[in-house]
């Protein structure tokens, strides 16, 4: 399981203004931590900067390389911002990402065959969200027909099927779940990922970390390649690492459909179980659900 | 291979409440499968109605929703009475418009006092609706929750940042809530979790998943309350197994549709029939989708609503 750590982050409200300022000092302390903590690559995420992206995504891709041996992710959707970004690094690179939208389709991909690099493709088209497992399908065929056809191989592709909160709609948090178990056929060799706290998204602050490390065991069965995630939830980084056979055996358990008796286990297994009902849309989801 | 109809499989049974005290108290729920699926399962208490009295004289209303309480519009009790003894109402919901901040801004003491006289001058259940201004809700409720003890009132609307304080007065006097949350089914789970950790007893919970007229997003509300009936029959969902109270007349009589004269814009025709039909539609959408108690204005909007209520359950 690789993970990408997302905690470089403009929405933060440290290193938004780092950002802008040009001041290194928390750019580098962030992504030191975000190697200290074991996450594989780390995402620079500069948001739309729209207006001199192109010299910010130079300036943190440089701030940021000397410090850490990780691969390293750019994140704009800032077409101008990315291949700066791309320019300025020396090393293997991940662009996060290229939307299947005309307007950024093939230039995206023309960075990726330019300059080496990785891409996630995300699969937002002309209309938007895909509303099922099936628009998915469709749209990963488009992705890896365009991709192939402008000289990008099936093995730089990471297939993002884009999660939601489990609050707005739980059919689109299942549609994931199934995405994955399609996508090896689909699409041989291609990697995937997802932005795993978009599940949570809307979630009680303090309870988000039960919801991502779930989902992410779900889609992980599946075979899910990689996950943009919080590099400072240490449960994940176990669970991602393999040292928690115990959670994992009982998230796949509940999956099947097993009977399970939630209220004798232990209270950190009751909430993945918990979770899991929630996830798979057994359970209505509310704020408290893990105490019902 | 004779050919069998399809059925739903339930799980779960929507709780059976009383509301109210007495000889004219009613009961509402106890549902076991989706509105008047009786070909599936049972609908043990019908749908009932409770109609409107407001605490001050209504203004900018239309002529016709006007017409069936004249000469009682400025007297609440008076007004309930001729509710019940003219048009057969089998509950009265009194809407304390005065006390909005923004409006008259009537003192909560004050406003307890009118909700006391009406429940004194009837024996239907009352159903007591705030403006959904969370502080001046909290007194005011609280103080007709205090004042009138035992009367077994319903009050409303109770929403996540009220719910500790009407909640609590609820429980001491005895009274039943009204749950209260924005058109969001997760909200609506989360609340009635909430007021249960709080103490409100099962039995006197009853859900407003917040309703709004036919032009004006009742899709969204029907949605709603359709996902709320399939989690709590189909999914066992505990949380959501509480009859729902929908507050649809204001929506319907305020829109444009039902106010606009025909001399104002001809092509809309008879304003009359107009605006009752648009609440007697409105009302079937929601019935239809799982509404329990419906807070309704006109006579003749009811009675089509009753009629739909009588043809859907004709054996």
């Amino acid at each position: 399981m690789i993970l990408i750590g997302e905690n470089l982050n403009v929405m933060s409200q440290t290193l938004g203004p780092a950002l802008r300022e040009r001041n290194a000092g928390p750019i580098v302390e962030m992504a030191r931590a975000e190697t200290a903590a074991g996450v594989d690559l780390i995402d620079l995420n500069i948001g739309p900067a729209r207006r001199g992206g192109d010299e910010l995504m130079a300036w943190v891709v440089n701030t940021v390389q000397g410090i850490t041996d990780k691969m390293l992710s750019l994140d704009t959707t800032n077409l101008d911002a990315m291949e700066a970004g791309l320019k300025a690094r020396q090393g293997p690179v991940l662009i996060n990402s290229v939307s299947l939208q005309t307007s950024r389709v093939d230039r995206g991909l023309e960075l990726a065959r330019k300059y080496n690099a990785d891409l996630i493709g995300l699969l937002w088209s002309n209309d938007g969200m895909p509303r099922d497992v099936n628009e998915r399908a469709m749209h990963t065929v488009d992705f890896i027909y365009k991709a192939n056809a402008l000289g990008v191989p099936n093995e730089r592709i990471w297939v993002d099927p884009i999660a939601s909160p489990v609050s707005v709609e739980i059919n689109q948090v299942k549609a994931c779940v199934e995405f994955m178990t399609m996508l090896g056929e689909i699409a041989p060799g291609c990697k995937s990922t997802v932005g795993l706290s978009n599940v949570s998204n809307g979630a009680p602050h303090d309870l988000r970390g039960w919801l991502n490390r779930t989902y992410m065991i779900m889609l992980m069965r599946y075979g899910l390649h990689s996950a943009i995630v919080d590099a400072f939830d240490k449960d994940l980084i176990q669970i991602a690492r393999g040292r928690r056979p115990d959670i994992v055996a009982l998230v796949h358990k509940l999956m099947d459909g097993e009977a399970v008796d939630i209220a004798s286990l232990p209270r950190e297994m009751a909430n993945y179980a918990r979770t899991v009902r929630v996830l798979k849309g057994d359970s209505l989801y509310s704020h408290s659900w893990l105490e019902v | 291979m004779a050919f069998e109809i399809p059925k739903t499989a339930y799980s779960g049974k929507i709780k059976e409440i009383t509301l109210g005290k007495g000889d004219k108290a009613v009961k509402v729920g106890g549902e076991t499968a989706y509105p008047f699926y009786l070909f599936e399962g049972e609908m043990p208490n019908l749908p009932k109605i409770a109609m409107e009295v407001y605490d001050c004289p209504p203004e900018e209303w239309a002529a016709a929703a006007l017409e069936p309480f004249a000469g009682v519009t400025d007297d609440p009790v008076a007004w309930a009475q001729k509710c019940i003894k003219d048009y057969g109402a089998e509950m009265i919901c009194l809407q304390l418009l005065s006390t909005d901040p923004n409006g008259l801004d009537r003192p909560a003491a004050e406003a307890a006092q009118v909700v006391k006289k009406v429940a004194d001058a009837i024996d239907v259940p009352l159903i007591v609706w705030g403006t959904a201004n969370h502080d001046k809700d909290t007194e005011v409720l609280r103080a007709a929750a205090e004042l009138c003890q035992d009367k077994r009132l319903i009050l409303g609307p109770v929403e996540e940042a009220d719910h500790k304080k009407i909640g609590a007065a609820a429980i001491g006097y005895k009274h039943t809530v009204v749950a209260s949350s924005p058109i969001d089914i997760n909200l609506a789970k989360q609340l009635n979790i909430l007021l249960g950790n709080l103490g409100v007893p099962d039995d006197r919970l009853a859900m407003d998943p917040t309703v709004s007229s036919i032009g004006y997003g009742i899709e969204y509300c029907y949605s709603v309350m359709e996902r709320m009936r399939m989690a709590a029959l189909t999914q066992q969902d505990t949380k959501l197994q509480f009859p729902i109270i929908c507050n649809i007349a204001k929506e319907t009589w305020k829109t444009k549709e039902a106010k606009i004269s025909e001399k104002d814009d001809p092509k809309m025709g008879n304003a009359r029939k107009r605006g009752i039909l648009l609440e007697a539609m409105s009302a079937t959408v929601l019935l239809l989708a799982g509404a329990d108690v419906l807070i309704m204005r006109h006579p003749e909007a009811i009675k089509l609503a009753r009629e739909m209520i009588a043809d859907l359950t004709a054996k």
